[in-house]
């Protein structure tokens, strides 16, 4: 209620406002312009000094990777090794046996390794789950607010909570996870599981993982601890809901009236026509997915807090990952070694990219949607 | 009241500037490890030697060599000896002195409601724990160093740091002497890359995720898990015997282990050391600096600096086991003084401390 009638507010106040600078603008004329020059150039400093910042953040970032981009190139976005260590080890032959030249035992000397795809299988993966589970309740909160809450009078409150939430800052949950979730799952979830489900065979690959060593393959038991790729999941879908929700509300606000009268007036029911709603503003809707989508990607504390940072490449959703801002946050602050850091940076800058992308479409995609209803 | 006493405190201070007294400052930085003991060492001293004041920031190993490098502080403290690279920075083997300031110690620490007394362990035992050899518990393998003990068939989930540290590097290097597999497969370093298990940031992140999973291990620094009362067993030292980690057994590890070291850059590595009472996980962490002490100003100050470091190794020691480090051998000690004796300033021997 407040805020609806805050913004009803607004409009006026600025329009006196800029009647009276209107009519002292007459008497000192000079003082104005002077004003004007000084407050206009400090806005377009302002707004150059934000786009520079960010053109120099890619610039430190690309210098800064520069050691990993030359070494691996395109290949770190697909190879999944991530070793920071050297490994000194005997030479082994084709068969496997230990070379032996000249009576003593040949080895050989591994360089540290980086490669970003178990951490953009993370990042992806544990978005895309946030996502599926965030959409429906965000579209499902929109609507309400748009369509239901105005006339039970609680559109203003009901905003405020839920833009409310995106104020809690993210530690919160992370904190919340790791000592209420997880040990929630651990007990209670886990266990019900793995009697209910964990001798189907079918759904094996969720509660084994295989483990190879020296060529070795062994199955053995993923231990269901609550600190894993769903939990992870789980808090970013929470943290999502917010933005996708305030986002999609302000989208099919913008569904002219007539619209939703005439299915209404054509004999569809009040489900066909919130879906005839979101048809009309899907690409409005997709926007919002792509916001939170981006900040989904970019989630660090609380993701940290649960995911179990393994970076490996695991089909079940119980075993533990990492995305690629937890494997910066983890670390990057003893990672002095130079390709080590260079490679932390490097997906720093596929982050950076990534989230660029996502934020240009949704943008295109939200701005292209209001554009397009100037009746609004 | 306590703000009165900060006053009083205050002006004294004021006072004994003013009067010209001859105030040094110096700076050390790195190792987080031993952070709680040199902050310790840092408040005992400056209560005899008012007019000494030392700042010592725990940036983190690396952090602190690469600021010695710099000259940007009087000395630098790490966990890892310094590197042929980084002795290379420095200036060679003639131009550093390193040494070691106290002993830590690693454990396997771990979460088994209803098993109370310390479970035993081999380096054999944990490399293949975590290497995924040995999943659950009641596993043969562990049984047999137990025999005692009603082990349930909880699956083990290791836990791993995800930071590079000193801790890992210490772990790891002593595992590779137990288990050719492990030193093939995984090796050793500061940050290695584990076939399994969780990751936790820093000895409180692995803390807390073994505190909060029925199951499972983790190493953490053997100070941190007396502070918070997590349980950790022993370790089979070189000997044979079954080892808990205590400031003795740490202390014989590095009496043990130290008869290499001499000349002014000293480091031996302290894990699986020989002796009936020496715990296998042990490590010495080192204090650095240049032997000829240009990077400070002036000769009072290079006076200073060897005072202090002077008083670490003797009455400064007497304080590492009230906070579960180990303090040095009477061996190491003299090694260690021989080698901070050999520093220079413009040129001059330094006067030993008035």
């Amino acid at each position: 209620m407040t805020t609806g009638s805050a913004t009803t507010v607004m409009p006026p106040t600025s329009g006196t406002s800029r009647g009276s600078k209107g009519s002292g603008a007459s008497s000192v004329q000079g003082g104005w312009r002077l004003g004007d020059a000084v407050l206009g150039l400090a806005c377009r400093g302002s707004a150059a000094l934000l786009a520079l910042m960010l053109i120099a953040l890619i610039g430190v970032l690309l210098h800064s990777a520069w050691p990993a981009i030359k070494q691996f190139g395109p290949g770190f976005l697909v190879s999944s090794e991530w070793r920071a260590n050297e490994i000194e080890r005997p030479l082994r032959d084709a068969a496997g046996a230990v070379v032996i030249r000249d009576g003593e035992v040949v080895t050989e000397t591994l360089a540290p390794a980086f490669g970003a795809l178990p951490v953009i299988w993370g990042t992806a993966v544990s978005s895309l789950i946030a996502l599926v589970v965030a959409v429906p309740i965000s579209l499902g909160a929109a609507i309400f607010l748009v369509r239901v809450a105005p006339k039970l009078r609680i559109a203003g409150a009901a905003s405020f909570l839920i833009e409310f939430l995106a104020a809690v800052p993210s530690l919160a949950f992370g904190v919340w996870a790791l000592f209420v979730l997880a040990p929630f799952f651990q007990e209670h979830i886990g266990p019900w599981l793995l009697r209910t489900f964990g001798e189907v065979h079918a759904l094996r690959w969720m509660f084994y993982e295989k483990v190879t060593v020296a060529g070795r393959t062994i199955e053995r038991p993923i231990a269901l601890t609550g600190r894993d790729l769903l939990s992870g999941s789980l808090i970013l879908a929470i943290m999502i809901l917010p933005i996708i929700t305030s986002v999609s509300r302000d989208v099919l606000r913008t569904v002219p009236r007539a619209q939703i009268e005439g299915t209404l007036a054509l004999g569809a029911t009040w489900w066909q026509s919130c879906m005839a709603m979101l048809r009309y503003g899907r690409s409005g809707l997709l926007g919002a997915i792509m916001l939170g989508l981006a900040r989904a990607a970019g989630e660090t504390m609380a993701v940290t807090m649960v995911i179990g940072n393994n970076n490996q490449i695991s089909p079940s959703p119980f075993a533990p990952a990492q995305t690629m801002a937890s494997v910066l946050a983890n670390e990057f602050g003893e990672a002095t070694e130079g390709l080590h850091r260079a490679a932390l940076l490097y997906i720093a800058l596929i982050l950076l990219a990534m989230s660029l992308v996502f934020n240009v479409i949704a943008r295109r995609l939200v701005v292209g949607r209001a554009a397009r209803s100037p009746g609004s | 009241m306590s703000r009165a006493i900060l006053l009083v405190l205050a002006l004294g201070q004021m006072l004994v500037s003013l009067a010209g007294a001859a105030d040094v400052r110096l700076s050390g930085a790195g190792a987080t490890f031993p952070a709680p003991l040199y902050t310790r060492w840092v408040a005992e001293y400056e209560k005899t030697h008012p007019d000494v004041k030392i700042d010592y920031r725990s940036i983190g190993s690396g952090g602190g060599v690469k600021a010695l490098i710099d000259k940007t502080v009087a000395f630098g403290a790490t966990d890892a000896p310094l590197t042929e690279k980084e002795i290379a920075a420095m200036g060679g083997t003639d131009a550093v002195v390193q040494f070691p300031a106290t002993l830590g110690a690693v454990v396997p620490a771990y979460n088994l409601p209803g098993v109370s007394k310390p479970l035993n362990f081999t380096g054999a035992v944990l490399a293949d724990i975590y290497l995924g050899r040995i999943s659950t518990w009641d596993d043969a393998q562990i049984k047999q160093l137990n025999p005692d003990v009603n082990l349930p068939k909880t699956p083990i989930t290791p836990v791993f740091r995800t930071d590079g540290s000193g801790t890992t590097h210490v772990f790891t290097s002593y595992l590779a002497t137990q288990s050719p597999e492990f030193k093939g497969e995984v090796g050793l370093g500061k940050q290695v890359k584990w076939p399994l298990g969780q990751g936790g940031k820093g000895n409180e992140g692995v803390a807390a995720a073994i505190q909060q999973t029925a199951g499972a291990i983790g190493y953490i620094e053997h100070n941190y898990a007396v502070a918070n009362k997590i349980a950790y067993g022993a370790v089979k030292n070189k000997a044979g015997k079954f080892v808990l980690a205590s400031t003795q057994s740490v202390s014989a590890a590095g009496d043990a282990s130290s008869d290499g070291m001499k000349g002014t850059v000293l480091r031996a590595d302290a894990w699986n050391a020989a002796g009936d009472e020496s715990y296998p996980i042990s490590a010495f962490t080192y204090i650095v600096l240049y032997k000829q002490l240009d990077n400070i100003k002036s000769a009072n100050e290079a006076t200073a600096l060897l005072g202090y470091l002077r008083w670490t190794l003797g009455p400064g020691q007497k304080f590492a086991p009230e906070m579960d480090y180990a303090p040095l051998s009477e061996k190491v000690r003299a090694a260690a003084n021989a080698a901070i004796s050999a520093s220079t300033h413009q040129g001059k021997a330094i006067p030993a401390n008035p």
